[in-house]
């Protein structure tokens, strides 16, 4: 077998014991790897409180992870987001991934509860507990040092440790597993670092056919404006977007009341180019390359991040958003999430934060320290406690990210269908509604929507298991990386067969989330989208959403999901007929 | 939606690239939307229905040169490997179905091509082709294996076996395609190019005059021009005749990054006029030009990866010819240094770059001229391939 290694390491805490088991080929081979094969092993745990000690927690790498194929060192962490309830996985970069890997794991999965906090190593022999007393309190760079010298290193902050809601595990690299909260759940275990080292190499099956599929992504990667254009994301990073977001009058502005926000070239990928030269930085073998850090190798903050603590907040100062994302880095905290529910905050308290403001609190967060307890909660939450949930500008609990919905009704629908909440990267919209990739489409338009969002949350699924980065589809397609696949594992996958993949994945989310009480009520955006327009100006005007024509349109997404109108399974025996 | 596949369903019967009898586009909303030849319609319907896409174009090529082209396959082979940029960029083969391999009831071989590949080739059919997203997608698919088997097809007749009679003769409607001349009067709105308005308005109609004119496909092309410390350029991925609403304004000195959507050969457009003194750039995709610019009659030659590693500048039509990959493949790096000879450059299996100094009818006349040329020259290449009796022959077909 090429490709796989066939092997977990299984570990439980309460115990303290590492064993190594076989992964069964079927699995391996009907859900890939990554947020598949996680959510796969996934099963018999769903219904499990997210901190309970019996809950898992998954890192699961991917077949095209160690080989050359491009953007494919990733990983995804999986378990049942304690923010928003529902399944979780989030897919995240960096040398950890590829060091899994090269230690013959496909996955891990952590069971239990730790009496004292942990660290955990793992090389090919096995795994073995560190005690980790002396790094609990600490920050996420000060841990990456204690335990550096035992290989990679993916670790809580005292954000995790505190369960926040929305605590993140951030890989040594600056790279995190983000939003929902699985570092809350990995701090329940009082884990508080992965370390993870290994040289064995994954030979793939047919050189030559993979070397040709990797010469026509690269090919393609060059032909995509956004990719490796001038003004794109290989130059600037996601902050590219900013001033795109503006000019189409999209970029959510204090708490998602307007969608522009005339500081927002303060923090513009140009502007951030001339207050940091920064460096080319991201993850491992990677070619994009379109993480930016500072000279001294401090991360610089994404497009989602510089907009949310930016115009969100009202913020236009960029060294004050600059530090609110090392800060969360190294708090172990979700900077979307973080920066919806300060807003949140600012528009109950009828004032947003000043700029200098932001960082004491961001720190009383991680702590749960005064205020700062009740905004570890998320904004939901939040908003709840106070009799103003419609204030949260969440779906599912997830905080929104920077795309406001009256600017791309795909995004709009997506937000709602996502089956971990408001998250912009389940069916990327964004792609085709604004970055025009791979085809452009109307993006005030719902005509259509509903299955294309169907087809790219399929799509996207696989694209998470195998696991490769979304940005590479700005570019490249499943006709090439299906070809990468199956010089890898000498087994043949067509694009089709993949997204028949994807729509497995995706549908047994979406039945584990049923199980625990989900239904077409979750899918709801925020009333504001449907009864506040957003800014127009400049030739654009930005309506409040038809809600009957949104209506229609998850209908339709229903229908063609095989769900009920309510959105929910009519046939109770599907998770069975899964392999 | 069903907008959209009436639309599609336009273009194809009348851009010229199908036989208007022989095209269905139908796509897949909760139900299915169609348009278009019964037979066509009903085997897209079943094929829809297997495949997690949106929409699907089957349709025939007008001239029957798919037939030419299939009987001189050798009759085991699976695929076709055109040399074009469409093909190397984002088709990489077209899979062919032959007859007896092919069941309107049971097209489960042509499902499974097609859950691999954005268009296949069926024998007894056409092409067929699938777009994942959108309606759009399937004809521009469409488009890009029509182009790449027809390019394929003349560049074979020089350089492979010059055509038989039989041949000759049931692609007379193809020699008297050639043998006309794409007409290089054409009026454009004479208005001085110093306003965004007139700008956005010129490089609209500019784009539509080149597809209604015949001279390119509409899918593929762009154009700018240049405005103060900044320029005016088409969309990555917008149709030719579709530009109004789609042309980004990129700044000098990249102050703002909104220019992100802008056409992947934004750095060339950039290149060109940094290193000449053009106003406007037009960039398209003549199929006769890029016909003879994969002819290379260079002797001994080592390079296997033309498109990567040919540095040689050869010439067409008294125009500099060039190799280069798309967008920061290299056409940035070959094209700005020679463009200046002629205002104009070719690239190797892909299209042309014409300048001009005030307006865009001098560019868009280069590239009719240009193609008018290449016309004429492989006809005459042509006749040069076929013996005395089939030259004969030949010049009765044209002449009738
Ligand atoms: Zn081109």
């Amino acid at each position: 077998m090429t490709g796989w290694w066939g092997r977990l390491l299984a570990v439980d805490l309460t115990t303290g014991t590492a064993s190594i088991e076989t992964l069964p080929t079927e699995f391996l081979h009907a859900y890939l790897g990554g947020r598949g094969l996680g959510v796969r092993l996934f099963r018999d745990y769903h219904h499990l409180d997210p901190f309970s000690a019996d809950i898992p927690l998954i890192f699961a790498v991917g077949p095209l992870c160690g080989t050359a194929a491009p953007t494919a060192a990733r990983l995804s962490v999986v378990s049942r987001s304690p923010l928003t309830g529902t399944v979780y996985d989030c897919s995240a970069g960096g040398r950890f991934a590829w060091r899994l890997k090269a230690a013959g794991f496909d996955a891990l999965r952590i069971v239990g509860q730790s009496r004292t906090p942990v660290a955990l190593k793992i090389t090919p022999q096995g795994g073995e507990l560190l005690p980790a007393e002396n790094s609990w309190g600490k920050s996420v760079s000060a841990t990456v040092a204690d335990f550096a010298d035992n290989g990679s290193v993916a670790a809580i902050g005292p954000a995790g440790e505190n369960r926040v809601l929305y605590a993140n595990i951030m890989m040594g690299e600056g790279n995190a597993v983000g939003r929902g909260g699985l570092g809350a759940v990995m701090g329940a275990k009082q884990l508080k670092a992965v370390m993870v080292d290994g040289d064995l190499r994954m030979e793939v099956a047919d050189k030559p056919r993979f070397d040709q599929a990797r010469r026509d992504i690269m090919r393609l990667f060059r032909a995509s404006p956004v990719i490796f254009g001038e003004l794109g994301i290989a130059e600037y990073g996601t902050p590219a977007l900013v001033d795109l977001m503006a000019q189409r009058r999209m970029a959510p502005t204090e708490n998602f009341r307007k969608t522009f926000f005339s500081g927002s070239d303060k923090y513009s990928g140009p502007s951030i180019r001339k207050a940091y030269q920064p460096k080319k930085d991201g993850c491992f073998g990677c070619p994009i390359q379109c993480k930016k850090s500072t000279q001294s190798g401090e991360p610089l903050p994404e497009y989602e991040t510089v907009s949310h603590f930016g115009a969100l907040n009202r913020v236009d100062d960029l060294h004050a958003i600059v530090r609110a994302n090392s800060l969360c880095n190294q708090m172990g905290m979700d900077t979307i999430s973080a920066a919806v529910t300060l807003a949140a905050w600012g528009e109950l308290r009828g004032d947003f934060l000043s700029a200098q403001d932001i960082g004491p609190l961001l720190k009383d967060i991680a702590h749960r320290r005064g205020d700062g307890d009740a905004l570890a909660e998320g904004s939901a939450r939040l908003t709840e406690a106070h009799g103003q949930a419609h204030l949260s500008m969440s779906v599912k609990g997830l905080e929104l990210p920077a795309y406001d919905p009256r600017g791309a009704y795909g995004m709009a629908l997506a937000y709602c269908t996502s089956n971990r909440g408001g998250c912009h990267l389940r069916a990327y919209p964004i792609s085709h509604e604004i970055l025009r990739k791979p085809v452009a489409t109307d993006r005030f338009s719902l005509a259509g929507k509903a299955r294309i969002i169907k087809i790219a949350e399929d799509t996207n699924a696989t694209i998470d298991s195998l696991v490769a980065c979304k940005f590479s589809f700005f570019g490249a397609s499943l006709e090439e990386y299906s070809e990468l696949l199956s010089a890898t594992t000498a087994i043949d996958y067509s694009p089709q067969q993949l997204k028949e993949i994807g729509e497995r994945i995706y549908l047994t989310e979406r039945f584990y989330n049923q199980n625990n009480g989900f239904n077409a009520a979750d899918d709801q955006l925020p009333d504001r989208f449907f009864e506040q327009p957003g800014t127009s100006g400049g030739g654009i005007e930005v309506p409040p959403i038809d809600r009957s024509r949104f209506d229609e349109e998850l209908s339709k997404y229903y229908r063609m999901r095989g769900l009920s109108d309510q959105g929910v399974f009519t046939d109770d025996g599907f998770l069975e007929r899964q392999p | 939606m069903i907008c959209q596949v009436k639309k599609y369903f336009d273009k194809l019967t009348t851009d010229g690239s199908a036989e208007p009898s022989h095209v269905a586009v139908v796509a897949r909303d909760d139900e299915i939307l169609s348009t278009g030849a019964e037979d066509f319609v009903s085997l897209a319907t079943k094929i829809l229905k297997q495949l997690n896409v949106v929409a699907l174009v089957v349709a025939a090529p007008p001239f029957a040169f798919l037939e030419v082209l299939l009987q001189r396959m050798p009759p085991d082979s699976a695929e076709i490997i055109p040399l074009d940029t469409e093909t190397r960029t984002f088709l990489h083969d077209i899979p062919v179905v032959r007859a007896e391999e092919f069941n309107s009831e049971d097209p489960s071989r042509l499902i499974a091509l097609l859950g691999q590949r954005k268009g296949v080739l069926v024998e007894g059919v056409g092409i067929v082709a699938t777009g994942t997203f959108t309606v759009e997608m399937a004809y521009i698919n469409y488009s890009s294996v029509y182009h790449a088997l027809y390019v394929k097809t003349l560049l074979d007749f020089l350089q492979q076996l010059a055509p038989n009679r039989e041949e000759l003769r049931t692609l007379t409607p193809l020699w008297n395609q050639l043998a006309a001349n794409i007409p290089d009067r054409f009026s454009l709105a004479e208005q001085p190019l110093d306003t965004p308005d007139t700008i956005l308005a010129a490089i609209d109609e500019t784009g539509r005059k080149t597809v209604s004119l015949r001279l390119v496909d509409s899918f593929f092309g762009n154009i700018s021009c240049r405005y103060d410390n900044a320029l005016y350029i088409s969309q990555t991925g917008a149709s030719l005749d579709e530009l109004a609403g789609c042309i980004d304004l990129v700044t000098d000195g990249n102050v703002s990054t909104a220019g992100i959507t802008a056409s992947s050969e934004l750095v060339a457009h950039r290149a060109v006029y940094r290193q000449s003194d053009a106003l406007t750039i037009v960039h398209g995709h003549p199929k006769l030009t890029v016909t003879l610019s994969l002819l290379c009659e260079e002797q001994g030659c080592r390079i296997e990866d033309c498109w990567k590693d040919c540095d040689r500048v050869r010439l067409l039509g008294g125009h500099p010819l060039v190799a280069g990959e798309v967008g920061a493949g290299g056409i940035a790096r070959k094209v700005p240094p020679v463009i200046g000879r002629t205002g104009t450059a070719i690239v190797y299996g892909h299209g042309v770059f014409a300048t001009g100094r005030s307006d865009f009818s001098d560019p868009l006349r280069t590239m009719i001229q240009l193609e008018n040329f290449c016309r004429q020259e492989y006809l005459h290449r042509l006749n040069a391939c076929l013996n005395s009796a089939d030259r004969d022959f030949f010049a009765t077909l044209i002449a009738s």
